[in-house]
């Protein structure tokens, strides 16, 4: 009897948690869209008015509409770098039972636990000694390292669902392994290629933590804009400026989440 | 029986040409990285160029300073109370994620799952505005009656906590979700069959199974908690300081790399002493005899 109803308490205690919970996570990003579309000047909830004209404002502003260009190219670049390196790291891990293997995977995962002022530094100290210092190609290097750990462990794990008969079966009929490769073994693991794909993409695009140490001079990412400028004032034009982050987020995750499924995308 | 050895080693080559420019990037771009902030942290001056020679005076000026030890206390402070509100609020809902249906499940890990992507810069500024004089919590206070008038919500550590909880709750969802789905359910029907209530199986019978992934989960998010210094910086004002940003300081502002340097370092001993102790002191015990993956 007793037992029942702390049973009850219970269940309804981690349904207010549950609520509360997806409540914070999403509430930050709901605010600033609907914040982003006042007339006003001031950064205010409920907002007042309706217009466009913050999104004007950042359509007009070079400052932050070149920080854009900047990130899509750069996580465009860090994606395809990223997925090369890391479908072979990955083919290579899963496919080849060599000594180490389980040492050379946690190494691949690695970056993920270097504190990014740590990681920060040191790439800023060498990219001065060999001359990539406050470059373009030193900033994607340095996003290269961080977004490799979600590619090779997301292409690890679906490569270890993939049905190995499949290829043994082309094997077997005498197919090359370049050809069981490009017709069997990569259509397969699509799925698993355009989650990681995605992950390595919005990693890159929303980092601010590296790219505030690596992109210090002339190539300021939208992240870092964002930083420097929240910094001085909070005004709607940032809430516009996040308002379209958010929604190449979004975009980017609903197209993996279309394709692969949810459960791939981590 | 020769030429098969060389088939053995053509094919060796081969492999190791397919890990090599993952292996190469990080290597020199991740490895060498962090020698080289070990090895500047025990330049003398306060400048790397033309620096040479070594000396602990960084290492010195850091514990010397009661200033600098009552931030990394109050650092390592946050972090904890941080992994403890993540688990607190993130196991019900990683839970029952694990045990949804997953049809039911999709909208749900969205909503895990895209602030766990978004940037970060643009989460902290939606609690700016959440949090702000005019923001959507000071006037429901208001309206609620709790507050007579909108209060600064922001730079304290409160805020601070807030806002890192709520950035590294996905990861300890996500965690708890995989280690659950592990758990056959039939164990806990099990349990229940036997006539354990609710608490009795969590504590017999959930919690021996998950809390060595949890753990992992938890140390991950204590290293990350720790080195913050975006938060810090936008929602913690002058009095909610964290070594993060004191290195961001003297790396970006004061130039003072050695010392940034030393302060880094000391940040990631504290983190890896951290996941060392807890491996040794939980996760191994819990785990021998167990066939833990």
């Amino acid at each position: 009897m007793f037992s029942d109803i702390v049973d009850r308490m219970l269940a309804g205690v981690g349904k207010l948690v549950r609520v509360l919970v997806y409540l914070t996570l999403i509430l930050p990003g709901v605010i600033v869209v609907a914040t982003s579309f006042t007339s006003g000047n001031a950064m205010r909830f409920p907002p007042t008015g309706f217009s466009l004209r913050w999104y004007y404002a950042f359509w007009e502003s070079s400052l932050f509409f070149d920080s854009l260009t900047l990130s899509l190219k750069l996580a465009a670049l860090s994606t395809v770098l990223s997925l090369l390196f890391g479908f072979a790291a990955a083919f290579a891990i899963e496919r080849h039972k060599f000594s180490g293997r389980e040492l050379i995977r946690g190494f691949m995962l690695s970056p993920l636990l270097i504190p990014a002022v740590v990681l920060g530094l040191g790439l800023m100290q060498l990219q001065v000694w060999i001359g990539l210092s406050q470059t373009f190609v030193g900033l994607l290097i340095g996003h290269v390292v961080v977004t490799l750990p979600y590619v090779v462990r997301t292409l690890s794990a679906s490569m270890v669902l993939l049905d190995q008969n499949l290829e043994q079966a082309a094997m077997s009929l005498r197919a090359k392994p370049a050809t069981v490769l490009r017709t069997i073994t990569i259509p397969l693991l699509v799925p698993g290629i355009i989650s990681a794909g995605v992950f390595a993409f919005v990693t890159s695009f929303g980092n601010v933590s590296l790219s505030v140490f690596l992109g210090a001079g002339g190539n300021v990412t939208l992240p870092v804009q964002v930083l420097a400028y929240v910094e001085q004032t909070v005004d709607p034009l940032v809430a516009a400026v996040s308002s379209v982050v958010i929604v190449f987020t979004l975009l980017a995750i609903l197209i993996a989440d279309r394709i692969s499924g949810p459960r791939t995308v981590i | 029986m020769n030429s098969s050895t060389a088939e053995s080693e053509r094919r060796k080559t081969c492999w190791l040409l397919l890990l090599a420019p993952a292996l190469l990037t990080l290597i020199v771009f991740m490895l060498i990285p962090a020698g080289i902030v070990l090895r500047i942290s025990f330049y003398p001056g306060s400048t790397t160029i033309g620096a040479e020679g070594y000396s602990l005076a960084q290492y010195v000026k850091f514990f010397w300073n009661p200033l600098h030890l009552s931030v990394l206390g109050e650092t390592v402070a946050y972090a904890l109370i941080v992994c403890l509100g993540c688990l607190v609020l993130g196991f019900p809902v990683g839970y029952s994620l694990a045990r949804h249906p997953p049809a039911k499940r999709r909208v749900r890990m969205l909503m895990v799952i895209v602030p766990l992507t978004l940037s970060l810069v643009v989460v902290v500024f939606g609690w700016l505005v959440l949090l702000g004089r005019q923001g959507l919590i000071n006037n429901v206070l208001v309206w609620l009656g709790i507050l007579s008038s909108p209060q600064q919500l922001l730079f304290n550590r409160t805020a601070v906590v807030i806002v890192l909880i709520q950035q590294f709750l996905p990861f300890i969802i996500l965690s708890v979700m995989n280690v659950v789905m592990q758990i056959d359910p039939f164990l806990e029907q099990a349990s229940t069959s036997l006539r354990a209530n609710r608490v009795r199986t969590f504590i017999k019978v959930v919690i021996p199974l998950s809390t060595p992934g949890i753990l992992a989960g938890l140390s991950l998010i204590f290293v990350m908690a720790a080195s913050a210094f975006v938060t810090p910086r936008l929602v913690g004002g002058p009095r909610a300081q964290m070594v993060g940003g004191f290195i961001y300081d003297q790396i970006l502002t004061t130039s003072n790399w050695p010392f940034g340097a030393a302060m880094a370092f000391i940040l990631l001993a504290v983190g890896f002493g951290l996941m060392a102790a807890l491996n040794t002191a939980i996760i191994r015990p819990l785990t021998r005899g167990l066939h833990v993956q």
